[in-house]
């Protein structure tokens, strides 16, 4: 088992090291020019030289590359391996403060709608494939089609059009607390909880209000998917040759059912990280949409400033998300099934 | 979104196996009768297709020039037969703004029937050559394995380890904001896919007897590879194809939709959403809700066909 954890372990820094790099150089090959975009297209060609000296890409790549990590760097400055990520253009900010605070944001929207999606697709998909074909399986199936890609972003707009604006009774999408209430100081990030920790049961209701419509608008977009994974992999459980030997040998239904539910879940542990990345993709438009001030909101702000910095930090860290869930994941399905780990 | 490929390996019988049987017209029109679903979604990509080369021509309005009257909402369900005769017998004065007018005047009903013009373009070229390119690498990857065959699915390791809609918003906002460009980032995203489904493909199918039987025969590599191993490799890509269609459409709505992709006044759904969602907080529904209604038909489109694909070939 330990042998294990380490091999993933050194794959998932090896990916994360052709990442590294390759964000890096991708961003400085293509035509943009970061330094107009901060200075304006009308400087003076003195100004330009200037700030492209200041913001440090009149160097070589390869210069630039070794003051990003901060080996040989000729700025004094540390670099991602002294564990900064340097400051953004735009803000001037460090990245990796702007990124603490708002990564909690995105996470907890993902965790919440994962989880509720869970809770309503599994029993789901248990229903459809306890009878191939019927009134529960088709329209499991026609659900699966439908939901399965959807323009997310648009189902959150119609959902604050009918539940803010016709019905009233959803909050404002401006942000994740009611602007009147001041949060409490950040011990988590996660607002649910630091309200909790602190002892305000105001900010908490608050911040759970807000997060309904993002959180109902990314479980629609991925239950779909996962109630077809609970029907597959159940379906080929019950027809395998094992659950037959139990039904042969008189098994009650019931038991019969934990033995195929224990084999159906299992594989599908590690696919619960690909819906976790396929959420934090989805979360980019959702925040924009509600005013989340997630990471998601961040990456677009940086992509559209050219904001070099923040772009590399904020394609690092979420790809570390991404790998740490995988690997946990995997790590907890070899720890249940243990032919995984040869 | 783009590992669905992996989550949908589909046993259902809903869909007969033989609605693709090929060439046999009677047959297939009964295939397509019985089987309601698969009917609308071909009705709906063909009405994509259709929009995509004639929109621009049949709109009422130029979708990209504002008419006098802003932020008119669509005419009540009441009037509709009205100028619906109207519009046969050429008595209206101006042709009705069916589904209203955005805030700046342009017509609704004409940017929705234009919008497939970009919307298709770029998503189709995008998955065909994606497809295309994905394949080819994946047979080379699969059939000759030497270092740079490695380094290339190392290579595509890399590119599949990025955020996906972050790697697209970099490539095209950095590269500038142009359909080709978006073309593009489509390719660089959804590629990696199609090399490591085929790639995986061939390696199962080169050990098959007809291969060596190819080989003893005398035919040189790369002739059994494209020739032989290819054609017995495609079913997959074919299967993910109509998936990353439906797939690439949201991709290139949703970079307009945040501000990264084509530039308005282009007529593109996503572009349309996005500058009708300030209005609609404030009870303007139409200029957001119909281009996004007419969106989530045509990707329910392309995944019915999809299904029917991968239940028909598996």
């Amino acid at each position: 088992m330990g042998r294990f954890i380490l091999h993933r372990l050194l794959i998932a820094l090896l990916q994360l090291a052709g990442l590294t790099i390759a964000v890096f150089f991708i961003i400085r090959m293509l035509p943009a020019d970061p330094v107009a975009q901060m200075v304006g297209l009308n400087a003076s060609p003195e100004a330009h030289q200037q700030s492209a000296h200041m913001l440090g890409v009149d160097r070589t790549p390869l210069q630039q590359f070794a003051n990003f990590l901060g080996v040989f760097s000729d700025t004094g400055k540390p670099g991602l391996l002294q564990g900064s990520l340097g400051t953004s253009w735009v803000t001037s900010q460090p990245i990796w403060g702007e990124i603490r605070h708002d990564l909690p944001i995105t996470l907890q929207i993902v965790t919440y709608s994962l989880f509720v999606a869970f809770l309503i697709a599994v029993p789901l998909g248990l229903a459809a494939a306890r009878k191939p074909g019927g009134v529960a399986d088709r329209s499991a199936l026609v659900w699966g089609l439908f939901a399965g890609a959807q323009p997310d972003y648009w189902w959150g707009l119609l959902f604050i059009y009918v539940f803010f604006f016709i019905l009233n009774i959803a909050p404002a999408p401006m942000g994740q607390l009611d602007p009147l209430l001041d949060p409490p100081a950040a011990i988590t990030g996660f607002l649910t909880i630091d309200a909790l920790l602190a002892g305000r049961l105001d900010v908490w209701l608050s911040a759970l209000s807000h997060l309904v419509l993002p959180v109902l608008t990314l479980v629609f977009v991925v239950s779909g998917a996962i109630v077809k994974m609970v029907r597959t992999n159940t379906l080929r459980a019950l027809r395998s040759d094992y659950i037959l030997y139990a039904r042969a040998c008189g098994l009650s239904d019931r038991i019969v059912a934990r033995y195929a539910l224990r084999a159906a879940l299992t594989p599908a542990i590690t696919l619960v990280g690909i819906f976790y990345s396929i959420l934090l993709s989805a979360a980019v438009t959702i925040e924009v949409v509600f005013s989340l001030n997630g990471i998601g909101q961040f990456a677009v702000r940086s992509v559209l400033a050219i904001d070099y910095p923040a772009i590399q930090g904020v394609v690092l860290v979420v790809a570390i998300v991404s790998l740490f869930i995988y690997l946990l994941l995997d790590i907890v399905h070899a720890f249940l099934d243990p032919r995984v780990r040869t | 979104m783009t590992n669905d490929g992996a989550i949908s390996e589909s046993i259902d019988q809903h869909f007969d196996p033989a609605i693709f049987a090929a060439g046999r017209g009677p047959r297939l029109r009964r295939q397509l009768g019985r089987n309601k679903l698969l009917l609308v979604g071909c009705a709906i990509i063909l009405l994509s297709l259709f929009l995509a080369a004639f929109g621009p021509s049949i709109a009422p309005y130029d979708p990209t020039a504002a008419t006098p009257e802003v932020a008119v909402p669509p005419p009540g369900l009441a009037e509709w037969p009205g100028l619906l005769l109207g519009s046969i017998r050429g008595t209206n004065a101006a042709p009705p703004h069916w589904l209203g007018t955005d805030q700046s005047g342009l017509d609704v009903f004409s940017r929705i029937i234009s919008a497939p013009r970009t919307d298709m373009t770029i998503s189709l070229s995008g998955a065909i050559i994606s497809c295309a390119l994905g394949s080819l690498l994946g047979l080379l990857a699969g059939f000759t394995r030497n270092r740079a065959t490695e380094l290339l699915m190392r290579v595509s390791d890399v590119l599949q380890s990025f955020p996906v809609f972050i790697l697209a918003m970099i490539l095209v906002t950095l590269s500038g904001r142009s359909i080709g460009n978006i073309v593009i980032a489509l390719v660089m995203v959804y590629t990696p896919i199609f090399l490591r489904l085929t790639r995986a493909e061939v390696m199962g199918q080169v050990s098959r007897s007809y291969v060596e039987a190819a080989r003893a025969a005398g035919n040189r590599p790369a002739v059994i590879a494209l020739k032989h191993v290819l054609p017995n490799s495609m079913v997959p890509s074919l299967v993910q194809m109509s998936v990353t269609i439906g797939f690439a459409i949201i991709l290139t709505a949703g970079l307009s939709f945040v501000g990264a992709g084509v530039r308005p006044p282009t007529p593109e759904w996503g572009l349309m959403i996005s500058l009708g969602a300030p209005q609609l907080i404030l009870g303007d529904w139409w200029p957001s809700v119909f281009p996004g209604l007419a969106m989530s038909v045509v990707v329910f489109g392309y995944a019915v066909v999809g299904h029917a694909f991968e239940a028909r070939f598996e």
